[in-house]
C-alpha cells in the first residue's frame, strides 16, 4: 500500500481549475488536486461532475478559464480567461498519453500505421525503428497477429488495446484513461482492463476515470470522488468504499452500488 | 401517326454530332478539373475562421447553388462581356460558367467530408502531438477525399448534363449540334434520340464507376 504525504513534491499539481463551456455552463469550479509519483488516481462521480473534464484539461484538449496544472513543480498549462488561450508547455504535453471513450483509431490506417504514425511524423523517429517497437507492443497486449488489419476488422476491446498501445508508443510518463471501457460490450471488459492492470504493475503513473467501482477498487492507489466541478473526498480506496466520510461520496456510491448489485 | 422514323439522314450527320461531343467533353472535363481543385479551396475558406475569407465563400457558394444553372449561363455569357468590357472565347466562357457552377457544389461536397470526421479524431491527434498541419495531412484530408469522392463523381456527371445548357448561348456542343442537325434533316426524333443515347452512354458507366467506388470505400 503505497501511502502519500504532503512532504514529498508532488508530480502533477492542479490549482483552481475553472473551466465552463459559456456563460452559464461552469463545469470546473476550482479544482484542487496533487498527483504524487506512484500514484494512479481513479477519479468517480456522478456525470457533469467533471470528471472527464478535468482529464482533458490535464491533457490540454481545453481551454481553461483559470488555475494553474504544474508538473514535476514545472508550470504545464496556465488558465488566461475564458477567452483567452492557455499559455502550455508543449514538451511537457508530449509527456502525457491519453485514451478516449470511443477508441479514436484513424480508421484509414492499419493497426501498425495507427502506432506508428505519430512517433515518424511528430517525433521523427525512423519509421523502421518505430515498427518494431509497435510490433513489440503488439505482441504483448495479444494483437501481433492484427498489425496490418484495418480498425474496422477489430472488436471494441480489441480497438481499445491499440489505442493503449498507440498512446505507448510514445512512451508517456503519465496515462490518462478516460471511461475507456463504458463502450465496451460487457465481456470485453476485462481483456482491457487487464491490459490497464498490466501497466500498473510496471507502475505507470495513471489518471483514470471510470464507472467500474470494482475495477477502482484493484487498480487505485487514490480515489477521488469529484462533484460539482470540485474534489468533494480523497482518499485510499478502502477508506473511500467502506468508509466514506463526506454524506455527498456515500449518496452516489450507495446510489452506485445498488444498481451494481441488482444487475 | 404519320411520321415515318428512319435514322438514315441523323446517322449520316453523326460525324457532326461527335464534333459537338467533343466540345461537350472539353468544356466537362476541363470544369470537372476546375471544380475538384478550386472546390477544395473554397472549402477550406468557408471553413476558415476568418471572417474576411468565409463570408465571401460562402455567399459565392450560396448564389452558385440557390440559382438556375441555365440563369448563371446566359447572365456570364451576357452580363459579363457587357460590365466589364471583356470578350472572350465562347468555350472559355462556358468553362467559366460551368465550373463556377462546381466549384460551389464541390466545395460543399468538401465541407461535409472534412466535418463528418469525428471531433474526437482531434483529440487524438492532440493526445499523440501531431500539430495541426500533420493532423490536417495525415488524418483529416484522406478521410476527407474518400468521403467526398462520390460526391465529386456525381457533380461530374451531372456538370457533363448540365453543360448540355451552354447551346442556348450558341457554343457547338453536343446539343448544339443535335439542335442544327435536326432542323437541317427535319428530323427531331430521331436526332434527339440519338443525341440522348450518346450523353446516356457516357453517363451510365460514370454513375456505375462511382457507385462502386462508393461501395469500395465505405468498408475503409
Amino acid at each position: 500500500m503505497q501511502t502519500t504525504t504532503q512532504d514529498t513534491p508532488a508530480f502533477i499539481k492542479v490549482r483552481g481549475l475553472k473551466k465552463s463551456y459559456s456563460e452559464t455552463i461552469q463545469v470546473l469550479k476550482g479544482l484542487d488536486l496533487d498527483m504524487y509519483p506512484g500514484d494512479r488516481i481513479v477519479v468517480i462521480g456522478p456525470s457533469g461532475g467533471g470528471k472527464s473534464t478535468l482529464l482533458r484539461c490535464v491533457m490540454g484538449l481545453e481551454n481553461i478559464d483559470e488555475g494553474t496544472i504544474e508538473v514535476d513543480g514545472k508550470p504545464y498549462i496556465k488558465g488566461q480567461g475564458r477567452t483567452e488561450k492557455n499559455a502550455i508547455d508543449h514538451t511537457i504535453q508530449k509527456q502525457v498519453g491519453m485514451v478516449f471513450q470511443h477508441y479514436t483509431l484513424f480508421p484509414h490506417l492499419t493497426i501498425l500505421q495507427n502506432l506508428t504514425l505519430a512517433p515518424v511524423k511528430s517525433r521523427g523517429i525512423p519509421r523502421s525503428q518505430a515498427e518494431e517497437k509497435a510490433r513489440g507492443l503488439l505482441k504483448r497486449l495479444g494483437l501481433a497477429d492484427k498489425a496490418d488489419a484495418q480498425p474496422s476488422q477489430l472488436s471494441g476491446g480489441q480497438k481499445q488495446r491499440v489505442a493503449i498501445a498507440r498512446a505507448l508508443m510514445l512512451s508517456p510518463e503519465l496515462m490518462l484513461f478516460d471511461e475507456v471501457t463504458s463502450a465496451l460490450d460487457p465481456e470485453l471488459v476485462n481483456e482491457v482492463e487487464s491490459v490497464m492492470m498490466q501497466l500498473a504493475d510496471q507502475h505507470m503513473p495513471m489518471m483514470i476515470v471510470t464507472h467500474d467501482m470494482w475495477f477502482a477498487k484493484n487498480i487505485a492507489t487514490r480515489v477521488v470522488f469529484c462533484a460539482g466541478g470540485v474534489v468533494v473526498e480523497d482518499g485510499t480506496p478502502e477508506q473511500i468504499f467502506s468508509n466514506p466520510k463526506e454524506q455527498r461520496t456515500r449518496d452516489f456510491l450507495e446510489k452506485i452500488l445498488h444498481t451494481e448489485n441488482a444487475a | 401517326m404519320s411520321y415515318d422514323i428512319d435514322f438514315f439522314y441523323t446517322l449520316k450527320g453523326i460525324d457532326t454530332l461527335m464534333e459537338g461531343l467533343l466540345v461537350t467533353l472539353q468544356l466537362s472535363l476541363t470544369s470537372i478539373v476546375i471544380g475538384v481543385s478550386l472546390g477544395f479551396v473554397v472549402a477550406l475558406m468557408v471553413m476558415s475562421p476568418s471572417k474576411l475569407l468565409s463570408w465571401p465563400a460562402t455567399s459565392f457558394i450560396e448564389i452558385f447553388r440557390c440559382t438556375p444553372a441555365l440563369i448563371q449561363i446566359v447572365w456570364i455569357f451576357y452580363c459579363v462581356p457587357m460590365l466589364f468590357n471583356v470578350f472572350l472565347d465562347p468555350i472559355v466562357m462556358g468553362v467559366l460558367a460551368l465550373s463556377l457552377n462546381l466549384i460551389a457544389f464541390n466545395a460543399e461536397a468538401y465541407r461535409a467530408a472534412i466535418q463528418a470526421i469525428p471531433k474526437a479524431q482531434l483529440d487524438a491527434s492532440v493526445a499523440l502531438g501531431l500539430n495541426k498541419i500533420q493532423t490536417n495531412v495525415y488524418v483529416v484530408l484522406p478521410q476527407a477525399i474518400r468521403l467526398a469522392l462520390p460526391v465529386l463523381v456525381t457533380n461530374g456527371i451531372s456538370i457533363f448534363q448540365q453543360s448540355a445548357l451552354v447551346a442556348i448561348v450558341a457554343i457547338e456542343d453536343l446539343m448544339y449540334m443535335g439542335k442544327m442537325l435536326s432542323t437541317e434533316t427535319y428530323r427531331p426524333i430521331e436526332t434527339f434520340t440519338v443525341v440522348a443515347l450518346i450523353y446516356f452512354a457516357i453517363a451510365l458507366p460514370a454513375m456505375y464507376i462511382s457507385s462502386q467506388l462508393e461501395k469500395r470505400l465505405k468498408v475503409a
